[in-house]
């Protein structure tokens, strides 16, 4: 053999790695991430799931669907809701109906025109889209196309958070002619400031767009050039960040220490709350947590602002109440609620009749590990067992709906007063998955929900009540912390971890 | 040598057809509420319902494996459930950067190893001591480190690479190579000093043999007797190590290609597997039992080439 074996096995590998790297720099075609001077690039934290509006998600998760679809109703950055497709709504004197009045001069990239059939297509594909935020419609019974540029939107009971959706996944406008096709799941077709780039565009890896021509509002177009680069980890996201391959993304309080160290400026928001949902308050499963004073206990024993100085670096404010400082329901007084006191806690405790006999089990959620650990410690203080179960990802939201937990630490969003009331009160809550109510909190709900312009400061009696009987206990808001370099201008959004679209500018 | 090849071939088919009936039949025995999870929290219990329909999931096991073995045979691995993207492409798009990265690391390896191995073994001395003590090093720093390490100061302190991947449909091999070096080098470093070890051990155990004593009196240079007998013979010791490391290597680089942020096979197979996407995962699954076959065929015939004896057994 004139060839020694390692010569040979090396030159083997060596061709079948040439040719697979052959291949590879082969792949696709399109241009890389240009360094136009009105480009933005933006690390997100995964890739969304389809581009039909239909299956568009909510708050942080809206941000790249803005780009390519304009929603009926605009939120600006302080939540007040401005015209956008609709010029104008009204609702009649019953709430039951809500009319608006639709612009006439906006096309869809593909070239359809813009009008009232084509805003109810899109209310009537989400309704039945079977997509993650198709509760946003529950309330509408159908949608009637009154001339050209007017719909009306008939209710089945009245929807305080209504317009909200409308300028949330709900209110998202696809072109009428690709709703429901196979086609618009992978590149949207919308009447947004703009267009996807598919060729340059990789699945959870970037999506890149470019500046639609013609498009009607200018002020909402500020780049020629979108990318959205998809960065799962933190330590990747940060890395990109300091060393300039993206302008701003969200961090975390360990993270943010190496980006302030970068100069990165930050803009902070308060968008969840974190804490335990005591879950099981009829003890259905966990006899303890039916005993009001035992619920109160559990409040009384965490030292709120001590484990948010410890595990969150502080980045927070600690409260006692479940419900947002900007969800109208808020108020001063039920802040400080529930004070760590443990002698009061213990108090509470043996006039509850289960002193020593309080168990808590909670699924450990990927991240949690550490404020469990804490939380372990506290209630062990006051004489309370907290048993952290294995860590759970994937089956987390059915196992919660199958009531398999009576108690669980959760970062939650606080959202509008009904979204909030839907989400962890209600009895069609998924956060009250035994379905705990009284004919009390009915009314108070129902109030809300008939409300109209006065919900927000119904739901404060609804706030009242899940905290004076301890429904939960909440920790603190958490910090959302989201840095950006300083050649953009970004501003923050309310109840959004990461601000939309139009809240970005160049910086001058 | 073709009949070894085709019963290497036969077995390797069988591995595949069993694998994927396991991993099928565990992944959609035990994964919870799957139509749940594509709805999110808000959906109420008709959607799911609805949703499960849809996928097929009211359909008995056996049915969708062999459904699903039937389209595989065709070359249709699916559609996500999440995103809709079939399976094929996904993987079309995925598999080059990940071989790019393996192989150039494989290649580097082999390369590395084998220098550094034979010259321990042939100078010993203080050359030795540095390769064993390297290799004790190079081993308890997991790669991930390395791969942090290499960002801190070669991309952002020094801004010589790119911190994250630029690797995208369209760019120049520049921006591969740019992309790939940090990757490479955090994932080769536990290959090569582990692979030097070994090749090093091997090629000792070779050296202290009675025949390279015997060629050694008959006053046959030692330059002849290390390139013509003794890599010969130390072959198949560093075959099988290069192979085990391209094999763990798989797993290695799915945190290698997070950290890069690479568009590779990693962060597929973690996603999917996050959100139970079956579909995706068993595309993941079959793609890696495929490469570990296929790795062990090659080592297979290429120790079956240099040893007759192997063909036999």
């Amino acid at each position: 053999m004139k060839l020694g074996p390692k010569a040979a096995a090396a030159a083997l590998v060596l061709s079948a790695s040439l040719a697979l790297t052959a291949c590879g720099g082969g792949a696709g075609a399109g241009s890389n991430a240009g360094a136009s001077p009105t480009s933005l690039t933006l690390g997100t934290l995964r890739d969304i799931t389809s581009w039909d509006p239909a299956q568009a998600h909510v708050g942080h998760a809206l941000q790249p669907y803005q780009a390519a679809y304009d929603t009926l109703i605009l939120r600006e950055p302080d939540g007040k809701l401005s015209p956008m497709l609709a010029t104008a709504w009204k609702y009649n004197d019953t709430n039951t109906k809500l009319t608006l009045d639709l612009r006439t001069d906006v096309t869809f990239s593909d070239g359809a025109k813009f009008d009232a059939e084509a805003a109810k297509a899109n209310m009537d594909h989400f309704k039945k889209a079977n997509g993650p935020q198709m509760a946003q419609l529950a309330s509408v019974q159908d949608v009637a196309v009154v001339d050209a540029d007017t719909i009306d939107i008939n209710l089945a009971t009245p929807d305080p958070a209504l317009e909200y959706f409308l300028s949330q996944a709900a209110g998202l406008m696809g072109s009428p002619q690709s709703l429901g096709t196979d086609a618009i799941k992978t590149v949207p077709v919308g009447s947004g400031p703009y267009v996807m780039d598919k060729a340059a565009s990789v699945k959870d890896s970037q999506t890149v767009f470019t500046a639609r021509e013609g498009y009607w509002n200018k002020d909402l177009q500020k780049y020629q050039k979108l990318t959205l680069k998809i960065l799962t980890d933190p330590t990747a996201r940060t890395n990109a960040l300091v060393s300039g391959q993206i302008d701003a993304t969200l961090l975390d309080p360990k993270n943010g220490k190496q980006a302030e160290g970068a100069k990165m400026k930050l803009e902070t928001n308060q968008v969840d709350w974190s804490g335990l949902l005591l879950l099981d308050r009829d003890g259905t499963s966990n006899p303890a947590l039916a005993n009001l004073k035992v619920r109160q206990a559990i409040n009384h024993a965490f030292d709120r602002k001590t484990i948010l100085d410890q595990v969150m670096l502080g980045q927070g404010t600690p409260t006692s109440q479940p419900f947002g400082k900007d969800s109208g329901a808020w108020t001063e007084e039920l802040e400080n609620y529930y004070s760590y006191d443990p002698a009061k806690a213990k108090q509470l405790l043996k006039e509850s009749g289960f002193e020593g006999n309080v168990t808590l089990d909670v699924p450990t959620l990927p991240g949690g590990e550490t404020l469990i650990s804490v939380l372990q410690q506290q209630l062990a203080d006051v004489g309370i067992t907290l048993k952290p179960g294995a860590a759970i990802t994937n089956t987390f939201t059915a196992d919660v709906a199958a009531q398999k937990y009576h108690a669980l630490f959760y970062n939650l969003f606080q959202g509008e007063p009904t979204v909030a009331i839907d989400q962890i009160v209600s009895t069609k809550a998924l956060y009250n998955p035994f379905k705990n109510t009284t004919p009390e909190l009915e009314a108070k709900i129902q109030a809300v929900r008939t409300g109209g312009e006065e919900a927000g400061k119904l739901a404060q009696d609804v706030n009242k009540y899940v905290v004076e009987q301890a429904w939960f206990a909440p920790l603190f808001r958490v910090n959302q912390m989201y840095y950006h370099n300083d050649k953009v201008n970004v501003t923050p959004q309310i109840q959004q971890a990461v601000p939309s679209i139009y809240n970005y500018s160049p910086a001058k | 040598m073709i009949k070894f090849i085709a019963k290497r071939l036969g077995s390797g088919l069988v591995v595949l057809f069993v694998v994927s009936a396991l991993t099928f039949t565990l992944l959609y025995t035990s994964s919870g509420s799957i139509a749940r999870n594509i709805l999110g929290d808000q959906a109420t219990p008709e959607q799911v319902a609805f949703k499960e329909q849809e996928l097929g999931l009211d359909q008995p096991l056996a049915t969708r494996y062999f459904a699903w073995l039937g389209d595989s045979l065709s070359g249709n691995l699916g559609a996500s459930w999440f995103t809709s993207e079939p399976v094929a492409n996904s993987l079309a798009t995925r598999i080059p950067v990940t071989m790019t990265m393996v192989f150039t690391a494989m290649i580097l390896i082999a390369i590395c190893a084998a220098l550094i191995g034979v010259a321990a073994a042939v100078k010993r001395g203080w050359v030795d001591r540095v390769v064993q003590v390297g290799a004790i090093v190079g081993d308890s720093i997991p790669g991930y480190v390395i791969g942090v390490l290499l960002v801190t100061l070669l991309a952002i302190q020094l801004g010589l690479f790119p911190a994250t991947s630029t690797i995208s449909p369209g760019v120049g091999p520049e921006a591969w190579v740019y992309s790939m070096t940090l990757p490479v080098i955090a994932l080769l470093i536990n290959g090569v000093t582990g692979g030097a070890q070994q090749i090093r051990s091997a090629v000792i155990k070779q050296l202290e043999r009675d025949y390279v004593r015997t060629l050694r009196s008959r006053g046959i240079g030692e330059r002849e007797i290390l390139f013509k007998h003794v890599l010969r013979s130390a072959a198949p010791a560093g075959l099988t190590v290069l192979s085990l490391q391209l094999i763990g290597m798989l797993g290695g680089v799915v945190i290698i290609e997070q950290i890069f942020a690479l568009p590779g096979m990693g962060p597929l197979a973690v996603t999917a597997t996050g959100q139970s996407d079956l579909p995706v995962v068993m595309g993941v699954v079959m793609y890696t039992v495929v490469v570990v076959i296929v790795v062990n065929l090659l080592v297979d015939i290429l120790n079956g080439w240099l040893n007759p004896k192997v063909r036999v057994s």
